[in-house]
């Protein structure tokens, strides 16, 4: 065997056992800077091989193996930092597989099938996360304290806070573990287990239904526009209108903003530009 | 606190909010509901400020960083802004969030700068992985990206809380009535857009109806929020009990 230059003290290159302590130390790295280093070029890059690194640390002992497996980790990388947890937990599973493996046996866990898992399971797991944890998770916690601040507490601030960010945390913890001792079969279980559609299609109607009820109460679009009559009273708009149905300029306000964004994407730019416009035009002419 | 003291606050406090540390609580931090109440204890307003931040969290309810962490706003930079001077010159809520959105446009300008330098630490990186050095990789991932943002997020802040007030001061007072008033019926309009916003990503049409529902359930009944929470969590699960359990999940 070619002589190579080894890290640690005592000369032992043999990878040491992964423990508890070794994969809470990752995830806290990954959870901490999940989006500090995010680039355009690599996306989440340099977080994964940072997160790696309590890991890789303990399994490769020679400046050469240490220095692949980060190089293989700086690959490009992009998920949901939640859902997506339960690759780390699988990809350390497998660095563990190969570090220990005899060289050119088959239990060896080869580099390419690591980023293989990385790259593939990536996408899904972010589509997944992105729908549950910040299209719907996100805007009800916020929306269901919004009253509170409202009324000046200090509640408002702190529970969404807690409520978000505790159980989004609890949850990529337990995902981080869970997929490093369940390994790949963890993610083919997860994928195929319909309780997450179901999961995804009952956090969208209650988050749905939260923001109907919300805009109700904080969309306020008012018209003071009244008919004068020759010889009777005057004919008050906003009354007609709240016999139909109270609330319909907001109701209005809220579809046709959507429907626009629905049909041209989402052109934040467009939409407040219009809103000005609409809300001086209305101004000057007494509408609104 | 002098204005000089509570400028490099404010400049220090968006610095901290936007530094995305910590995944989930820096989504959090970010937020105009969690960040005004700093601000109004620094302010001494700790009342006015919650309300102001929470009429301007209702414009970016539905803002996430989603997909790819590309952000099309910043409610950070609007708040970091907004509140300070509609605290500083008693600006009334409405024309407070007016005030934030511009600077809620410019704060996503302000990230895609932060991403677009963000690739050199990937290329220190490479060139540290190269030699094992694991420190180095350490400090790409944190270190640098913070330093950056400091040098970044730091400047428009401070200077726009220690020169702003005055500017918009004088601005609103040469104000016609005509303007005041659409200002605040932008106001009024403004969270519609936070809404539709979150529609879009929960991106279900078929289920609009449970908007609709929900909309009209506080219309008449003039519940709360809470109250609504409760009825929705029922009926979601209800929904997904008998009739999505037969046909497997909704598409669109």
């Amino acid at each position: 065997m070619v002589k190579q230059e080894v890290i640690n003290k005592n000369n032992d290159i043999k990878p040491e056992v992964i423990t508890k302590m070794d994969i809470t130390k990752s995830w806290i790295t990954w959870d901490l800077g999940c989006e500090m280093s995010s680039s355009y070029e690599r996306l989440q890059s340099v977080i994964f091989c940072a997160a790696m690194i309590p890991i890789l640390k303990k399994l490769y002992k020679t400046k050469k193996t240490l220095s692949e497996a980060l190089i293989r980790h700086l690959n490009f990388f992009n998920t949901e930092g939640v859902a997506g947890t339960i690759i780390h937990g699988v990809v350390i599973a497998m660095e563990e597989e190969k570090a220990n493996g005899e060289e050119g046996t088959s239990n060896e866990a080869s580099g390419e099938a690591i980023t293989g898992i990385k790259t593939g399971l990536m996408g899904p797991l972010a589509g997944m996360g992105d729908s549950l944890i910040w299209s719907i998770w996100m805007p009800i916690t916020i929306a269901l304290f919004i009253p509170f601040a409202m009324q000046g507490s200090i509640l408002g601030a702190i529970g969404p806070l807690v409520l978000y960010a505790g159980s989004c945390m609890s949850i990529s913890y337990y995902l981080y573990h869970k997929g490093y001792y369940f390994g790949k079969e963890s993610i083919i279980t997860l994928m195929q287990n319909g309780k997450i559609s179901e999961l995804i299609t009952g956090a969208s109607v209650l988050g749905l239904f939260m923001m109907g009820a919300l805009s109700a109460s904080y969309v306020t679009i008012t018209t003071p526009f009244t008919i004068k009559m020759a010889n009777s009273s005057p004919i008050v708009i906003q009354k007609i209108l709240d016999g139909i149905a109270p609330g319909i300029l907001p109701l209005l306000a809220v579809f046709g903003i959507y429907f626009y964004m629905k049909k041209n994407g989402p052109r934040y730019t467009n939409i407040l530009v219009a809103v000005l416009i609409i809300s001086v035009l209305c101004s000057v002419l007494g509408i609104l | 606190m002098s204005q000089l003291g509570l400028s490099i606050c404010m400049g220090l406090l968006y610095w901290v909010a936007r530094l995305r540390l910590g995944y989930t609580i820096s989504a959090m931090f970010l937020q105009p509901i969690v960040l005004s109440p700093i601000i109004g204890l620094l302010y001494g307003n700790l009342n006015k400020a919650l309300i102001i931040g929470a009429g301007i969290q209702l414009i970016y309810l539905g803002v996430t960083s989603t997909p790819g962490g590309n952000v099309p706003a910043d409610p950070a930079l609007a708040t970091c802004i907004a509140v300070p001077i509609a605290l500083t010159i008693n600006l009334d809520p409405q024309m407070a969030i007016a005030l934030a959105v511009p600077f809620g446009m410019i704060g996503g300008l302000i990230d895609q700068i932060r991403r677009t330098v963000n690739a050199t630490w990937v290329h220190m990186a490479d060139k540290y992985a190269k030699d094992s050095n694991t420190k180095g990789i350490y400090l790409c991932a944190f270190i640098y990206p913070a330093i950056f943002g400091l040098i970044l997020r730091f400047p428009p802040v401070f200077a726009a809380t220690y020169l702003g007030h005055g500017v918009v001061e004088t601005f609103l007072k040469a104000l016609p009535v005509w303007l005041t008033h659409s200002f605040q019926i932008m106001g009024g309009i403004l969270p519609a857009l936070g809404f539709a916003i979150t529609i879009l990503v929960i991106n279900k049409k078929s289920l609009l109806p449970f908007f609709i529902i929900g909309f009209f359930i506080v219309q008449y009944g003039k519940i709360s929020t809470m109250g609504a929470a409760i009825f929705g969590i029922c009926i979601a699960f209800l929904f997904t009990q008998f009739v999505v359990s037969n046909k497997r999940g909704v598409n669109e």
